[in-house]
């Protein structure tokens, strides 16, 4: 692609006149067997929203991570005001007044919300800490971001999308000037992605830079002035926003045409694969509920966080404690937990990938054969050979983009590591798949690849139920919408000619649109 | 294939993944990580083989050998339970109770094939006894077996009020002593038998389902769990495997002192717990293997044979283990800080190890 060359456009963006806050030039840097970024250039100003774009794999996370002073560059240099400087440490970074919030929490589970907001900063009176001014001062930040959670609280014991926001929270409250943001809405419900955004324009109005990493183009097209695209480690373009029509911009993420990404084909459902009669947990976040799945089929659950439709999925997977009956082609599937599901013939995928998906330590393809363990082991033996095979085919069949097989998981971009903990369920051949936030952080091509893949078991005969707070996704994925409204469902809609309004109400209100409220 | 359309890989990728999988086969010989450990062993193998003549002769490399067999027993089992992300601070004094139930029965008059097989039971239940604490009553594991730490010596001391018990001579004490004395050509049989146990246990980690599971749970229990592994269960059988490497250890040491000593020697924990990390086995959990803790154990056998060489009061051995170990995994924390600290939070995220969650549950 000739845009290539178009590096030197850079300077034509707006505030071409001043200096950057923060200018990188030529960063290269390997990874054993990948080079993650070829001679990479950006330049970021103050006061403007800079959107870092490209697919799974392409760099950003490392980008970011080089000018965040947590990772070393093996070539190029960055400059800070036009001054040319190393960052060795995120502490340097930090006393640059660079913030990173990254993909990854990075937050102390067993301390306190307020504790985590000024980490490493705790007001001090006469060498003791303030616990007093602690608490006040974090819940003033808490309450600008429209957060409400007892700053008493323990990290740990709150939900992704809470910490998330603890996380941006101690971001904010640091007076960065540049906040440097790495997929910090991918695990946001819309509702605090908006909080999100706005928080992002009041510190762009405060003269801050925001560096924006994000696979959705909503967000990036609502804050961005202007994006710089990645693609396999280089640089590829620098244009303007919103002036770059979507599909253009895409194009260049991906380096050709990807057309209707969703591609919807119709397939006429089958018998009954799935009879969900009354399920409920015990603590009261899912009310009883009641669905049926049938072969081919492919079921969006839609609704807020803290609808219930997050524990739905959990409960169907065995994940979490309920009752009721569940039922797969007729059969009882015990619910007493992920070995009853999965043998009953139920695959889950959870939301928190870090949390509940991932084996850290270990290679991809321990992370797809720990799926499969009861498909490859005989009297207890490994069949090490069938492993391999099998490894190899669901890196090639699901796009995973790895060095090799025995790379840990870890070294994978967060697109990739999705796409092998997908696989590993997929691969399995179950009749019913249970799906939660299965494109979260996944870049645009991977995801159209995501949704052939689920159309394709579908196809096979499987009943797919995907739940996602990304309403588009849902409308275009699926074949019959759920909404869920304080833990029941609250609305069922044919997904063809769908308006998203129409779901959105409900999922807020608990009633359809144009019901006398 | 055709229906995903992925970018085609373009040559430079296919470049890097072939030199990927020449570095690829290293790692799996598996000589990657250990060459800091192997370098710092070459040199102190140098060092005293120009010092200390008596160094490389056969015989005292076999003794090597033979004084580290119960270290290597027990090293195998507490491998198992560090990879579950868990530690066995118990395992020396269940070593030292196994010892006596061998050494009363022998005295008792039963008969040899009884008593080792009783030894052996026993030290299995004493792990089951860990395991079932710390998986049905969920009680932390640093509690539990701290706890049994002390209560596993006590009952040593108690049964025959703390006396040793002498078996030179008795009948079927014979056995034992020819296994820890007996050839096989050059070697001594205690040699075979840590190389069959080397492989069954590097066998069980690597090539059954078992192992997969372990390191798993050891890597992310919920994960695990999801992917329905029974965690519980994982774990339970990781401290069992503890228990019996120590009924195994308990023959080994009560053949060495011809007797069963109701105290156990006090370095032992430590030798053997520093012996796994040495050879990078993770203390969180979910990585490391069995080669690792030979060359662990290897290491502190050769330092502490040197010391004993080079006339070095034995009051000093304690102090360089422990340099040996602060040193060792000191330098490998410092490694992987070269990467990303990103990387490393996550990988000790809240979740990432029942390190920290039975400690919550308990
Ligand atoms: N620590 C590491 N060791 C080895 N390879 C790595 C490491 N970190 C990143 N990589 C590789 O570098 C490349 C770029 O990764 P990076 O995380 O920057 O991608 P990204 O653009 O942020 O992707 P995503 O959108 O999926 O988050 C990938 O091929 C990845 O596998
Ligand atoms: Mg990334």
């Amino acid at each position: 692609m000739s845009l290539t060359s178009e590096e030197e456009r850079v300077t034509e963006q707006p505030n071409a006149g001043s200096t950057p806050l923060v200018r990188a030039h030529g960063i290269t840097k390997r990874f054993p067997g990948v080079v993650a970024l070829d001679g990479v250039g950006i330049a970021i100003h103050a006061g403007t929203v800079h959107a870092l774009t490209g697919e799974n794999g392409s760099g950003k996370s490392t980008l970011a991570n080089v000018i965040g002073g947590a990772l070393q560059p093996d070539g190029g240099h960055l400059e800070v005001d036009g001054q040319r400087r190393t960052i060795a440490t995120p502490a340097e970074a930090l006393g640059l007044g660079i913030v990173t919030i990254s993909q990854e929490l990075t937050l102390a589970p067993t301390l306190s919300v307020a504790e985590n907001v000024f980490l490493g900063r705790l007001p001090r009176r006469r060498g003791r800490i303030d616990w007093n001014e602690l608490h006040e001062r974090a819940r003033e930040v808490l309450d600008g971001l429209g957060v409400h959670v007892d700053v008493r609280r323990r990290v740990g014991e709150l939900s992704v999308e809470l910490q998330q926001e603890v996380e941006i929270a101690r971001a904010v409250s640091s007076q960065a000037r540049l906040l440097i943001l790495d997929e910090a809405t991918s695990s946001l419900s819309e509702a605090a992605t908006e909080r999100l955004l706005a928080v992002v324009e009041r510190e762009r109005a405060r003269g801050a830079a925001i560096l924006m990493i994000s696979h959705r183009m909503p967000e990036l097209y609502a804050a961005a002035s202007q994006a710089t695209v990645l693609r396999d480690g280089r640089h590829v373009a620098d244009v303007p926003l919103p002036d770059t029509a979507e599909p253009a911009l895409v194009r260049l993420m991906v380096g050709r045409e990807l057309g209707d990404y969703y591609r919807k084909r119709r397939v006429e459902p089958g018998e009954t694969v799935l009879e969900v009669d009354g399920l409920t947990t015990p603590g009261g976040e899912l009310r009883p509920t009641s669905l049926t799945v049938r072969r081919g089929e492919i079921v969006g659950v839609a609704g807020l966080v803290g609808s219930g439709k997050a524990e739905f999925g959990m409960a169907l997977g065995g994940a979490i404690p309920s009752s009721g009956a569940v039922r797969v082609l007729g059969r009882e599937v015990r619910l007493d937990g992920p070995r009853s599901a999965l043998g009953g013939g139920i695959g889950f995928v959870p939301d928190d990938r870090k949390r509940a998906a991932l084996l850290p330590t270990r290679s991809v393809a321990e992370n797809f054969a720990v799926a499969w363990t009861d498909q490859l082991t005989r009297r207890g033996i490994l069949d090490a050979r069938g492993e391999r095979k099998r490894v190899a085919e669901a890196i090639d069949r699901y796009g995973v983009v790895t060095a090799s097989p025995q790379s840990r998981i870890t070294t994978l971009s967060g697109g990739n590591q999705q796409k092998v903990v997908l696989g590993r369920v997929f691969a399995r051949g179950l009749d019913v798949l249970v799906l939660s936030e299965p494109t979260r952080g996944v870049d645009v091509g991977a995801k159209s690849q995501i949704y052939q893949l689920m159309q394709d078991h579908a196809a096979e005969g499987a009943g797919i139920v995907i739940i996602s707070s990304e309403l588009p996704e849902l409308l275009g994925i699926a074949d019959r919408i759920l909404v869920f409204f304080r833990g029941a469902i609250h609305g069922e809609f044919d997904a063809a000619g769908l308006e998203e309004e129409e779901v959105a109400h409900v999922a807020v209100s608990g009633t359809p649109r144009g019901a006398a409220a | 294939m055709t229906q995903n359309d992925p970018a085609p890989a373009s040559p430079s990728e296919t470049g890097a993944v072939r030199a990927r999988s020449a570095r690829d086969l290293l790692g799996r010989l598996s000589l990657g990580r250990y060459t800091g450990v192997l370098v710092a062993l070459a040199v102190v193998c140098v060092y005293l083989s120009i010092t200390q003549e008596v160094f490389l002769t056969w015989d005292n490399l076999m003794n090597i050998v033979k004084a580290n067999t119960v270290i290597f027993v027990l090293a195998v089992g507490a491998t198992f339970v560090i990879i579950a992300a868990g530690i066995d601070l118990s395992t020396a004094s269940a070593t030292a109770a196994s010892a006596m139930i061998l050494g009363l029965t022998l005295q008792a008059g039963w008969g040899i094939a009884l008593v080792l097989i009783v030894t052996i039971l026993f030290g299995v239940a004493l792990g089951l006894l860990n395991g079932f604490m710390i998986t049905k009553l969920k009680i932390s594991f640093l509690v539990v077996t701290l706890g049994t730490l002390s209560i596993y010596q006590s009952f040593a001391l108690v049964v025959n009020g703390g006396a040793t018990i002498s078996l030179f001579g008795k009948p079927g004490f014979g056995v034992i002593a020819d296994f820890v004395n007996t050839k096989v050509g050059p070697f001594p049989l205690l040699l075979v038998f840590n190389v069959l146990l080397l492989l069954a246990a590097g066998g069980v980690l690597r090539y059954t389902g078992y192992g997969r599971a372990l390191f798993a749970v050891g890597s992310n229990p919920e994960a695990a769990r999801l992917n329905g592994i029974n965690v519980g269960r994982v774990v339970l059988i990781a401290y069992t495997i503890a228990g019996l490497c120590a009924g195994i250890a308990s023959i080994v040491q009560v053949g060495r002192l011809t007797g069963a000593s109701a105290q156990s020697d006090p370095t032992l924990l430590l030798t053997v717990i520093a012996a796994v990390l040495i050879g990078g086995t993770a203390y969180t959990g979910g990585e490391g293997g069995v080669l690792g803790t030979v060359i662990g154990v290897i290491f502190l056998g050769v330092v502490q044979n040197g010391l004993t060489l080079s006339d070095v009061s034995a009051f000093w051995q304690g102090t360089v283990s422990g340099a040996i170990l602060i040193s060792a995994v000191g330098l490998g924390v410092l490694r992987e800080r070269g990467g990303s600290l990103r990387l490393r939070r996550a990988a000790r995220s809240p979740a990432a190890g029942p390190a920290t969650a039975p400690g919550s549950t308990a």
